[in-house]
């Protein structure tokens, strides 16, 4: 063991390594790591005329209490519920048909068809969010045009300005932006099982459907957990497409208010109300826990009971 | 007959046929649904006023062909900066994210060193938890280091953004490098400078494609840092720029529309030209 | 168990042809096996018996009915792939269950097979494993164990040792052997391993460029070969091949002039062929001896491989070039000896201009 680098001999100080690991390193720690655990701190103090002062849980029991902040948080905490469920009930299925779809055997045009499926997800969200207010605008009327010429005009509305309809259309222009990275995801996945597995499936008498819950299903599964735990973390993440299409506000009547408005808001102030960092600070603590919780319990329940199959 | 040669395979029976053609049937609707308003809204872009208005779904004709809103977009807002703007802050981003994230992947996997776990387990935690919650503090950090309304904010702030998952594919890449490379080029006493960047860093370039393809988009089409760090008129990035310009002119059709074609039609056009490439790596980098 | 008869068999992919028409009889119980270099189309003619592929044209009958078009399980055609194609998800017991549950049985029943077959190939305590935790020679035996439960009327093998290490293949093939016995199955095996097939097969059927070359006993094809493809297939190491001219045609006997004008005389019938006709001399390095005073060849020896009991001695003939003998392992050869080798000449094959065996004269 003459060359391990595990002797504990007097070795010289290892500058290479933080030659390598330094730059990279530092800008990581102050950016990203420091800002976070400073903001988990930040939460517990409280800011007036610029003094700092220590108070514990305050931030959060406000924000969960308080009636000037519980009612907001709270809502902007189920929309964003809503909106995660919306797309695990449509992306992420969408995403495996059309995945399952495109890796049918021989299918000609699939690349494609793949390259122009995914091509909205590779536009920003707050362009998509503009495209879409336009097409669903009722001053244009292309949408209702569009609407009456195959039968249904009369159900037209203008479904992003109604309190009732406006997250549901916004998750929809969502769910419609980003199919593309389950599709692709899961059509990678499905790309990967041998050919031969299928065709003993076939020679042991199961039906392409069979074969698809019985083989494919079960052998992307790994995929369909990673898709959801990505869509986890993007949707409470979320910000841009209701800030370009419904403003800091969320309208209408923050019937669109996601955490990442409301932190926003909280963050900056609107209207009448102060912006403060220490609030700020408590909804983004919030938001770490929620996702973290959601990480965690992926990575221990979900992860751990469906093992990564090697081929 | 010619249309269906270029759908279906030849020597098809009537089965597959029917299967056949319900499977385009669908991808070829979806491929209609996924296009169709981006199209739309390039279409009407080339149009006047009315042209928009009467016949949204007809193409630009002699009469109705315009280039009014592209001529208000130009004079209006400085597009030219804006794009500038963003170029120069992906490429940097994206160029720094590359080498540092291969050093740092380097040094994490080849050497053994006391602190080794605690920071792949940093760098790991970074893929899953979004920068952006340490926002508060960020702008607090760039006030202090009078960095506001500055690209160098944003570019510090991408590479932080892009290192973690950059260092884990890149990290993923080195494993499968042959020891017996470096372990000749140690015996012939090679410096492991010249190890890292004449041997490993050559081979890693494969790897380094699809980190430049998961780090670059959400750069460009970043909206949170641009208009938090840096929203001055100078230093505004394309995303930014359109929206704040589709912000003040909301009513005006013509530039609204042309405006968000000049922001689309760049992204597809290296898009397309890029695809096959992006699409793979996209791919082999996430099955792992 | 099964007979299968294959009648005019072809394969087009788009527009071109794989197979070109394969007629063939396998009779109930019969080890078969397809045999020939990569892109013969032994592969493709075994997917389109199981179905997994479309017959382009031609009939293929299972006892007597056309099963064209029938979907692979309703053949009763079992299969075990190259790659094993283990389900990854299923332990052993549920892959080697699989086409059972799929067809609807009791659990019981299942159970019953299941545990028959295990038991049969020494994999019953296993069968709570996943395959990625077998071995490669463990995984082979699930393969094989998938299709026994299905009690299939054929089973279909594609070249199932060819990633097994080298003494689990001859291992495996001794078993596989031996389960042919005990089961009485009619197998249609795919290799291109020529041992495996000599050793395996009732019947060999030597395809090349999607047509049968040749079929037979494995003795036939190593004595009576149709063509020189089949000649030099068969047989290690590969026969000698030497071109000439026709120096004097007849009906008993033949000679050839080598490039060099040595004249090989051979007992082959040229009554067909002219004299002056380009024709190639076959020569098996195990007929060439230096006891034999025939069709003397003499040359540098310029490498000799030691194998133990045999030795292989290269010689180099000058203009012919090399010629391969295979000797007595204790016969003492160097580089650079000069030596003679002779071969009888009812030892000598002789093909014609499109690689066909010229009828040999047998005097036995």
């Amino acid at each position: 063991m003459m060359f391990s680098k595990r002797t504990k001999e007097h070795k010289p100080f290892p500058w290479h390594l933080w030659v390598f690991l330094g730059p990279g390193l530092l800008i990581y720690l102050t950016f990203s790591v420091y800002p976070l655990l400073d903001t988990l701190i930040l939460s517990l103090y409280e800011e007036q005329a610029g003094q700092s002062e220590f108070v514990g849980l305050k931030n959060f029991i406000t924000l969960v209490t308080d009636e000037n902040w519980s009612s907001a948080f709270w809502n902007a905490l189920s929309n964003n519920l809503q909106f995660f469920a919306f797309h695990m009930l449509l992306q992420n299925p969408i995403g495996l048909l059309l995945a399952v779809l495109l890796s049918s055997p021989k299918l000609r045009l699939a690349s494609s068809y793949r390259t122009l499926i995914f091509m909205p997800t590779m536009l920003s969200v707050v362009i998509i969010g503009f495209v879409w207010q336009l097409i669903l605008s009722p001053i244009w009327g292309i949408s209702e045009e569009f609407l009456y010429s195959i039968g249904l005009g009369q159900y037209f509305d203008a479904w992003l300005g109604k309190e009732g309809s406006a997250l549901v259309t916004l998750s929809f222009i969502s769910v419609w932006q980003f199919v593309g990275i389950p599709m692709m995801l899961i059509y990678a996945t499905l790309l990967n099982i041998p050919d031969d597995i299928i065709d003993a499936s076939t020679v042991d008498g199961a039906s392409p459907m069979q074969t698809f819950f019985h083989i494919k299903l079960p052998l992307i599964l790994p995929t369909i957990a990673m898709v959801s735990i990505l869509t986890f973390v993007a949707n409470f993440n979320a910000f841009e497409l209701i800030y370009a299409v419904k403003g800091a506000l969320a309208g209408p009547n923050f019937s669109t208010d996601l955490l990442g408005t409301f932190f926003y808001r909280t963050f900056f102030g609107f209207q009448l109300q102060q912006g403060s960092s220490t609030m700020g600070a408590a909804v983004a603590t919030l938001m770490f826990l929620i996702i973290l919780v959601g990480v965690m319990l992926f990575l221990f329940f979900i992860q751990r009971r469906i093992q990564r199959f090697q081929f | 007959m010619k249309l269906m040669q270029v759908f279906l395979p030849k020597n098809t029976s009537a089965g597959q046929m029917s299967k056949s053609v319900t499977i385009h049937g669908i991808l070829l609707a979806y491929t209609v649904i996924a296009l169709f308003p981006i199209l739309i809204v390039i279409m009407n872009a080339f149009k006047d006023r009315k042209g928009i208005f009467r016949d949204p779904l007809a193409l630009p004709t002699s009469e109705t062909f315009s280039l009014v809103g592209f001529e208000q977009v130009l004079l209006r807002s400085d597009f030219g900066l804006f794009a500038w703007n963003s170029l120069l802050v992906t490429v940097l981003a994206v160029g720094l994210v590359i080498l540092l994230g291969a050093m740092a992947a380097w040094a994490l996997t080849e050497y053994r060193f006391r602190m080794n776990l605690l920071i792949t387990f940093l760098f790991a935690m970074g893929i899953m938890i979004p920068i952006r919650l340490g926002t508060v503090s960020i702008l607090r950090l760039i006030v202090e280091l009078n960095l506001v309304n500055t690209l160098t904010s944003l570019v510090l702030v991408y590479i932080a953004q892009g290192l973690p998952l950059a260092v884990y594919i890149l990290s993923e890449f080195v494993r499968t490098i042959p020891k017996e490379l470096v372990e000749a080029a140690r015996c012939d006493a090679v410096s492991e400078y010249r190890i890292f960047f004449s041997i490993i860093l050559p081979l890693l370039k494969p790897a380094m494609a699809t980190v430049a393809v998961f780090t670059m988009i959400p750069i460009w089409n970043d909206l949170w840092f641009p208009l938090i760090l840096a929203p001055s008129e100078e230093t505004r990035t394309i995303t930014l720029g359109v929206q704040q310009f589709v912000g003040q002119y909301v009513t005006n059709w013509t530039s609204v529309l042309a405006a968000l074609t000049m922001a689309i039609v760049p992204v597809l056009i290296l898009y397309t030209i890029f695809s096959r490439q992006l699409i793979r790596g996209l791919t082999s980098g996430a099955v792992k | 168990m099964a007979n299968l008869q294959l009648k005019n068999i072809q394969k087009r992919f788009e527009d071109v042809e794989v197979l070109h028409g394969i007629d063939l009889e396998v009779k109930e119980g019969e080890f078969v096996v397809l045999i020939g270099e990569s892109g013969c189309g032994k592969s493709t003619l075994l997917r389109l018996l199981s179905g997994l592929e479309e017959i382009s044209e031609g009939d293929l009958m299972i006892d007597g009915q056309r099963v064209n078009t029938n979907p692979p399980a309703k053949r009763g055609v079992a299969m075990v792939f190259q790659s094993y194609a283990l389900y990854p998800h299923m332990n052993v017991y549920k892959n080697m269950a699989f086409g059972l549950k799929i067809a609807g049985q009791n659990k019981a029943f299942i159970k019953n097979k299941v545990l028959e077959a295990a038991k049969k190939l020494k994999i019953d305590h296993l069968l709570e494993r996943l395959p990625r935790e077998l071995s490669g020679g463990q995984r082979q035996r699930v393969a094989i164990g998938r299709a026994i439960v299905r009690e299939p009327k054929v089973f279909l093998f594609d070249e199932p040792l060819s990633n097994l290490d080298a003494s689990l293949r001859v291992q495996t093939r001794v078993e596989l052997g031996k389960l042919h016995q005990e089961l009485q199955a009619t197998v249609i095996y795919v290799t291109h391993d020529q041992t495996e097939a000599m050793t395996l097969g009732d019947k060999i059927v030597v395809m090349n460029k999607g047509r049968i070359e040749q079929v037979g006993a494995p003795l036939e094809l190593y004595h009576q070969p149709k063509t020189q493809f089949v000649a030099g297939f068969i047989g290690s190491p590969k026969m000698n091949f030497l071109t000439g001219k026709i120096h004097q045609q007849g009906p008993e006997s033949t000679q050839v002039m080598l490039e060099s004008g040595r004249i090989i005389s051979a007992s082959v019938n040229s009554s067909e062929l002219h004299q002056g006709q380009m024709v190639t001399i076959g020569l098996r390095p195990e007929h060439c001896t230096q006891a034999s005073l025939d069709n003397p060849l003499t040359g540098s020896v310029s490498l000799v491989e030691h194998l133990g009991e045999v030795s292989y001695v290269y010689m180099d003939l000058g203009d012919e070039g090399e010629l391969v003998t295979k000797v007595d392992g204790d016969q003492a050869f160097q580089a650079g000896d000069t030596v003679s080798f002779g071969i009888e000449p009812h030892k000598v094959y002789v093909f014609d201009e499109n690689g066909v065996t010229l009828d040999r004269v047998t005097n036995e």
